[in-house]
């Protein structure tokens, strides 16, 4: 095993890790956002009940998106020294402005919406969750420009063997960035639309307490994931010209791609320019996946006079399709990486050339302990993810008065209090 | 430009130990034998804080990678176990802290008590091996390096990772003598003054390791800051004994805070104006302009970033202005 593959793996297991859990945060804080707004707009409490119970899933699940992305934002010092040594000038920028303009304050607004609950006054906690929805969409606009730039690298100069800044606008017009970000944040709001609304079809089928409450949710769900599953499509299939223009060896051979890995081949030395099949293999499954989930608008219908929840077997495709956009968003981002490779930015830094001067051995435990770490807090955070969904909303521990008795179960209950 | 970056880097780092410090050490308070009302206590005065806090050190990753990308590449890989450790350790704690209370068993709440005190211990222990190792230099060679991972293995980095680990709990327990009902400041205080007794003791031995280390004596280019930030570092320990003593925590706390920025300014000035010093290769020492980003970066970042850096310390300000105050039967709880 060489130093390159294991850190190749670590980033791959480290992103896939990452994306499954900001798809969701991205998503489902769009649609807090709007639970919040109707409630603090009409005071009905089954609008505050429902920002409770999602809110409560939301902060869950914003916990490994947290560690997950320290484990990436490190990773790039730790293994991919070459990285931040070559291209650092230009594609340190948009991760710097990242962390501060965005990562910093969404984490500040997060914790005093958290504990702002019958504290602050309606309007300003209402703000602060607003404030942790737009930095939440501005960190995933920097991190594309970031990630654009190794697509198509643009607005730089080489001096010295080191890429200089030249042209900051260009990395924000990058040909690569646009699409990809709509289908992004598209992806996103289908991947939390579908969670509200599987979540809630299970509390439809067990007919658990709240009808009214999940009822209102499915509807919210499907709506969203079918106006969300249009986009994914729309951005989707957009890209496929720039991307068949700027990195013609991504998704298919042709002269194109010939003739820029002839071109590669006078300029860096004869080598494999061809990324692996996996690429392809997975472009195609998501592409699949995708027409099915659009699908969803066929369910649309079905929700005029509840024929949905009273059918039943609807309930069940809503449930059962939940793992549906998570392997998909992983195909994706498999598509666009993989099909990066064998450049760490595309035509300017070979892979090899970005990879840290370290141990082999050091780098396979740092793969291993990472690995195991992520996945055992994953795991665990999807069990709780899980319970809390099949709570309910009875008494989500968000937003709870103060006062009220802690839920630790070793303090003695009085029998039939 | 490049120095006034580096005095933000050394101010986000020194920001991030100092809060971040706390969350460690009632992180590593939640190891005594308590009832589980009292470790439910420590991590709701934690409350809205926490999070806030935490945020500081991927800021300032954020600055490291975006005005010192040279560095970034070599400081973090060049102390790859002090770095990963650190690391795993503050995933642990972030992961444990957020959902320690969401199971209502008893036995798993105890459970991810055990998970937080292993992470603050590991992230404390990590930070300050990281700074023990930029003290003493690092084998850098010409081609600017690091060959292997051999150079953190001595007596200075394990005891100045200890007192950095010491500082933590000590500053964790002022802190919660400041923030927990009026009850249970006597308690806390004279747990406090017990551990800045055990900080001073884990200080002074790390300064003697490092006074005795060829290595440190070597790279060391400005001596007299150094000690003369020593010698503060004592004092504000010092100074927090008697403010506890006196019943003013919230000086207290002040002074443990400045105990853990210090060991930041220290690192920065002892070795000014080298980021790097290598231990094999006089001209393979890393300075500050050397390390910097081009020009037109830190332009970039300074017109982008420096207006809004009134506003990111504002809102930080305004989460410890609303939840000021000690904790009582009205404050939420949630952690």
């Amino acid at each position: 095993m060489d130093t390159l593959l294991l850190a190749r793996l670590q980033f791959a297991t480290t992103t896939s890790i990452h994306f499954l859990f900001v798809a969701v945060t991205l998503g489902l804080v769009t649609l807090l956002v709007g639970l919040q707004t109707t409630w603090v707009l009409t005071g009905d409490p089954k609008w505050e009940r429902l920002t409770r119970f999602w809110g409560q899933l939301y902060v869950i699940n914003y916990v490994l998106g947290i560690a997950s992305g320290l484990v990436l934002e490190f990773q790039f010092g730790l293994n991919w020294s070459g990285l931040s040594r070559y291209v650092g000038n230009v594609f340190g920028a948009p991760l710097a402005i990242e962390t501060l303009v965005a990562f910093f304050l969404e984490s500040t607004f997060l914790g005093m919406w958290i504990f702002g609950w019958h504290r602050l006054r309606r309007g300003v906690h209402l703000a602060l969750l607003w404030g942790v929805a737009l930095t939440a969409y501005a960190s995933a606009f920097w991190i594309m420009v970031a990630n654009a730039w190794l697509q198509h690298p643009v607005g730089y100069r080489v001096r010295d063997g080191v890429a200089h800044l030249t042209d900051f606008a260009a990395l924000l017009t990058n040909p690569t960035l646009g699409m990809a970000l709509g289908h992004v944040i598209a992806a996103s709001l289908l991947t939390g639309g579908m969670l509200m609304a599987s979540v809630s079809a299970w509390h439809l089928i067990r007919r658990t307490a709240d009808f009214a409450l999940h009822r209102t949710a499915l509807r919210i769900g499907l709506v969203t994931a079918a106006l969300s599953v249009s986009l994914v499509q729309g951005f989707g299939f957009a890209q496929f010209g720039p991307v068949g223009e700027l990195q013609p060896t991504k998704f298919d051979a042709g002269p194109t791609a010939d003739a820029r890995i002839a071109e590669w081949t006078t300029r860096f030395g004869p080598g494999d320019y061809t990324p692996p099949v996996l690429s392809n293999v997975g472009l195609g499954f998501m592409i699949l996946i995708g027409f099915t989930l659009g699908c969803v608008w066929l369910l649309l219908p079905l929700l005029w006079r509840d024929w949905l929840i009273r059918l039943r077997f609807p309930l069940w495709l809503t449930l059962l399709a939940l793992p549906l956009p998570f392997v998909a968003v992983i195909l994706g981002w498999l598509a666009r990486e993989v099909g990066r490779q064998p450049w760490a930015a595309y035509g300017l830094l070979p892979t090899d050339q970005a990879v840290s001067r370290v141990d082999p051995g050091l780098m396979l435990a740092s793969l291993i302990g990472f690995s195991l770490l992520l996945g055992a807090l994953a795991v665990t955070n999807w069990t709780l993810l899980a319970r809390h969904a099949a709570r309910g909303a009875v008494d989500p521990a968000l937003g709870r008065p103060p006062g009220t008795p802690d839920d630790d179960r070793s303090r003695p209950i009085p029998a039939l209090a | 430009m490049p120095l006034l970056w580096y005095a933000l880097l050394g101010l986000f780092f020194a920001g991030y130990l100092v809060l971040a410090g706390y969350d460690y050490g009632v992180g590593l308070l939640l190891a005594r034998r308590d009832t589980p009302a009292a470790h439910r206590a420590g991590l709701t005065a934690l409350g809205p804080f926490f999070l806030g806090n935490e945020v500081w050190l991927v800021a300032t990753v954020g600055i490291l990678f975006g005005a010192f990308p040279t560095l970034e590449g070599e400081l973090l890989s060049g102390h790859y176990p002090a770095v990963a450790g650190a690391l795993a350790g503050v995933i642990l704690v972030t992961v444990g802290v957020q959902l320690r209370s969401r199971p209502s068993g008893p036995a798993a709440r105890r459970g991810w008590d055990r998970v937080i005190v292993a992470g603050s211990a590991l992230a404390a222990f990590g930070w300050g091996a990281l700074l023990a190792g930029l003290l003493q230099g690092l084998p850098i060679d010409a081609a600017g390096h690091v060959a292997g991972q051999t150079h953190l293995a001595t007596p200075f980095v394990a005891a100045t990772g200890l007192a950095l680990l010491a500082l933590a709990a000590a500053h964790g327990a002022t802190f919660l003598t400041l923030r927990l009902p009026a009850a249970d400041a006597p308690a806390t205080a004279r747990l406090a003054r017990r551990l800045l007794v055990g900080a001073l003791a884990a200080v002074a031995t790390a300064t003697a390791l490092g006074l005795l280390s060829d290595r440190v004596r070597a790279a060391t280019r400005q001596p007299l800051p150094a000690v003369l930030l020593v010698v503060a570092l004592v004092g504000a320990l010092l100074a927090a004994r008697a403010a506890l003593r006196r019943g003013r925590p919230g000086v207290a706390l002040a002074a443990t805070g400045a105990a853990l920025a210090l060991p930041v300014a220290l690192v920065g000035a002892a070795r000014w104006p080298a980021v790097l010093v290598s231990t094999v290769d006089p001209a393979a020492t890393v300075t500050v302009t050397d390390a910097a980003a081009s020009g037109s970066t830190l332009r970039l970042l300074g017109w982008l970033l420096l207006p809004l850096l009134p506003a990111l310390l504002g809102f930080q300000a305004m989460s410890w202005w609303v939840f000021r105050g000690r904790t009582d039967g009205r404050a939420p709880v949630y952690w």
